[in-house]
């Protein structure tokens, strides 16, 4: 399932994937990966990618749905 | 398109390596591994039996194997991998007992049926003794990297 959340977070501090990558530390395609919901981040790196975007983990990743 | 208050640059060089590269990696890794190990074992096998070639002429090959067996099933061990909770005496003596008989089957079988002529008594005990202590050893060095493993485990958790 598609993480939107995580791809407006994104678009919204202006960055690309590859910005955010190259922030990161990952590839470009892992942070597609994660955006496609095909590929489960570890934790340490989904803290990253919160920090990165002054987020936090429910904001990206907490599926009220799913509850 | 880049953010005004983003400067930092990638400082990680031409190839990345994150989580989720090294991830494949060690499963493409593992698997080629397992493969490789698979495919010395059938030549080992063949050249036994298909080849009846005698054990001197393959040797190097089955000590590489069983080395590196015996090292990656006490590193698998060691860090926890194989999660055994309790060594218990009475399971180490049943894994013991099947080691034994399936490798005295096999002797017996390789010898005595697949070769002819046959082992003698004397020999055929000779070649079983091997078995049970090779066997015996082999079991303590798995039970002593277990308890090195649970030691270091125990000594991880206790830094807290």
């Amino acid at each position: 399932m598609d993480n939107k959340r995580l791809k407006v977070a994104r678009i919204e501090k202006g960055y690309s994937q590859q910005d955010l990558a190259d922030q990161i530390g990952v590839t470009r395609q892992t942070i597609g990966l994660i955006e496609k919901g095909k590929y489960n981040p570890t934790l340490n790196l989904c803290i990253n990618i919160a920090t990165t975007l002054d987020k936090t983990l429910n904001d990206l990743f907490w599926d009220e749905e799913k509850k | 398109m880049t953010y005004s208050g983003m400067k930092k640059k990638n400082n990680h060089g031409p190839f990345v390596m994150d989580e989720r590269n090294k991830l494949i990696a060690y499963k493409i890794i593992a698997i080629m591994y397992f493969l490789t190990i698979l495919a010395i074992l059938g030549i080992i096998l063949y050249r036994q039996f298909g080849l009846r070639q005698e054990i001197s002429e393959f040797e190097d090959i089955a000590i590489v194997l069983t080395v590196n067996e015996l090292f990656l099933i006490s590193a698998l061990l060691y860090f926890g991998v194989i999660p055994i909770q309790k060594i218990r005496i009475r399971n180490l003596l049943i894994i013991y007992a099947v080691i034994v008989v399936l490798g005295s089957l096999f002797t017996y079988y390789k010898y005595n049926i697949f070769e002819s002529p046959g082992l003698s008594f004397d020999q055929l005990i000779n070649k079983l003794l091997i078995i049970i202590v090779i066997t015996g050893l082999i079991i303590l060095f798995f039970v002593i990297f277990s308890i090195l493993g649970k030691h270091r485990m125990e000594k991880e958790l206790g830094e807290e």
